[in-house]
């Protein structure tokens, strides 16, 4: 594509890395070249770089997709997801899901990233609710002070909830932090 | 709405007011104006006018009047927040005065009764400062302004000024070996390329932190004449060319224009090699424009571009093209699709 194509979201490829184009402007001297300055984001790792082209060059556009898939089950080293309109299924490998293991319940829907048609990323939602199924018994006491105490959800992860949450109580949990929000009844 | 109205009758009266004739030419054109940067609208079998000189000068080279018009100008993918595919020019010309002075203070008159119009608070005052000056002060590159592309990538690798950062583009040409160019459009890519980022790096950066003032920016490269007259000026190889900066940004450019069709039929060739290196298409040469200025010839003249939507844009204290249009579809584009 020619760098005049260039628009904010446009997915570019460099460097064998698909990059997203979050921040767009264009400047331009009367008598002079077009500046396109970006602000791009990698669709993979999320870090972020500035990048300024000029009028005239050329870039590659990224194939990249993302499709709404559940995930379907967990093996030694890989995660299933199935996509919810083909039924096609997808083995994303274990070092791309980290440590968003700790939220992947059962038929949990989320968004998979496809670059050059292959599994590169999964973006959960932002929250997601789980069930507790061990923690040290209820104490009643004063809240306000804010003490906490360990629970193990469903899934296994491990998180400080308050002293009132009891086994069996529903949890909604950031995915983005880990860290507990309410008590869902 | 009645923004562009008081600001357009401000236009006319001021340029009327100088003793100027106002003229409409075609909106249509077989020859737009050839620029590297300047890319046109097709609209076959024509193009749409990218700016009205040549359609102007055709005009002058058979009258004697100094003229003026406001007309709509079209240029593809120039789209941001101060820029837009479609925009207004105020063009005008003094004929019988070559004295860019003359018509930097046009600028300054227009640029006053356009803030009076919006009711805007205007440049508290116009300074004058020299490009390749400038140039100097910033990169500690002091050139001539006739310099070729080797000699432009020497003098940056003499003084310490990175050629990737200011002439990516000329350092790659110039690598690849298989690729010939010729001296004058590898020079200039080389001047565009500098100036292009140095207005970007140094020049914009320092304008904008000289507070709500007006800059004419004149003593431009003879390489980067354009349109206008070259000349040597105290061992500089300069053309006589302006541009006009208010709050930062660029808002007018004028020349003593050029009247030699040798000359003029030669930039535009270069420029026509310089598109065809950066794989453009090369635009089509006016020659009813170049025959006019053999015969009868241009009378002896300045004129000037400005870009009145950015005009009135900083007359009404905003900092975005769309602030001010009055394209409806543009602004509420919801409320005309339920028409």
């Amino acid at each position: 594509m020619d760098v005049s194509d260039l628009r904010k979201n446009a997915k570019l490829q460099i460097d064998g890395q698909p990059w997203i184009v979050t921040d767009f402007q264009f400047v331009k001297p009367g008598k002079g070249q077009g500046l396109y300055k970006c602000k791009l984001k990698n669709m993979i790792s999320g870090a972020t770089v500035d990048r300024t082209w000029r009028s005239g060059e050329k870039l590659t556009a990224a194939d990249v997709e993302s499709r709404k898939m559940q995930f379907l089950y967990a093996t030694g080293d890989a995660y299933c997801f199935m996509d919810s309109a083909t039924y096609e299924q997808v083995e994303v490998s274990e070092d791309l899901i980290g440590s968003d293991s700790n939220y992947l319940l059962d038929q949990l829907d989320v968004d998979v990233l496809f670059y050059n048609s292959r599994p590169v990323g999964v973006t959960l939602p932002s929250h997601v609710v789980m069930e507790v199924t061990e923690c040290e018994p209820g104490v009643k006491g004063d809240t306000a002070t804010g003490a906490t105490k360990k629970a193990t959800v469903s899934t296994g992860y491990t998180l400080q909830v308050p002293l009132f949450i009891k086994v069996g109580e529903k949890l909604k949990i950031d995915t983005r932090n880990g860290s507990y929000v309410e008590r869902v009844n | 709405m009645e923004l562009w109205d008081q600001c357009l009758a401000a236009v006319r009266t001021e340029l009327r007011g100088q003793g100027m004739a106002e003229v409409s030419t075609p909106v249509r054109v077989d020859a737009p104006a050839v620029e590297p940067y300047i890319d046109p609208i097709a609209a076959p079998p024509k193009y749409l006018a990218t700016s009205p000189e040549l359609a102007m000068k055709r005009l002058l080279c058979r009258g004697t009047r100094s003229i003026f018009q406001i007309s709509h100008v079209f240029r593809r993918a120039e789209i941001g927040a101060q820029h837009s595919e479609e925009f207004h020019l105020v063009e005008w010309y003094r004929v019988g005065t070559t004295e860019l002075d003359v018509v930097q203070a046009d600028v300054e008159r227009l640029v006053a009764g356009v803030f009076a119009a919006a009711g805007g608070t205007p440049p508290t005052k116009w300074m004058h400062v020299q490009f390749l000056n400038l140039l100097a002060q910033h990169t500690g590159l002091s050139l001539r302004g006739d310099e070729s592309a080797p000699v432009l990538l020497e003098t940056c690798q003499q003084r310490g000024v990175n050629q990737q950062l200011y002439l990516p583009g000329t350092t790659a040409m110039f690598a690849d070996t298989t690729n010939a160019v010729s001296e004058q459009v590898a020079t200039l890519y080389a001047w565009t390329e500098l100036f292009s980022s140095f207005c970007d790096r140094d020049l914009d950066p320092w304008l904008a932190k000289l507070g709500p003032v007006g800059v004419h920016i004149s003593g431009f490269p003879a390489v980067l004449a354009a349109l206008s007259e070259c000349s040597e000026v105290g061992g500089r190889h300069l053309a006589h060319r302006f541009e006009s900066h208010v709050f930062g940004v660029e808002l007018a450019n004028g020349y003593r224009e050029l009247r030699d069709p040798q000359v003029q039929a030669n930039r535009f060739a270069v420029v026509n090699g310089l598109r065809r290196q950066l794989g453009q298409v090369s635009l089509p040469i006016d020659k009813p424009f170049i025959s006019d200025l053999t015969s009868p010839g241009l009378p002896a003249c300045a004129g000037v571009a400005l870009g009145l939507d950015r005009l009135i844009m900083l007359a009404a204290g905003r900092g975005c093209l769309a602030d001010i249009c009055l394209d409806v579809a543009a602004v509420e584009p919801a409320q005309t699709a339920s028409r």
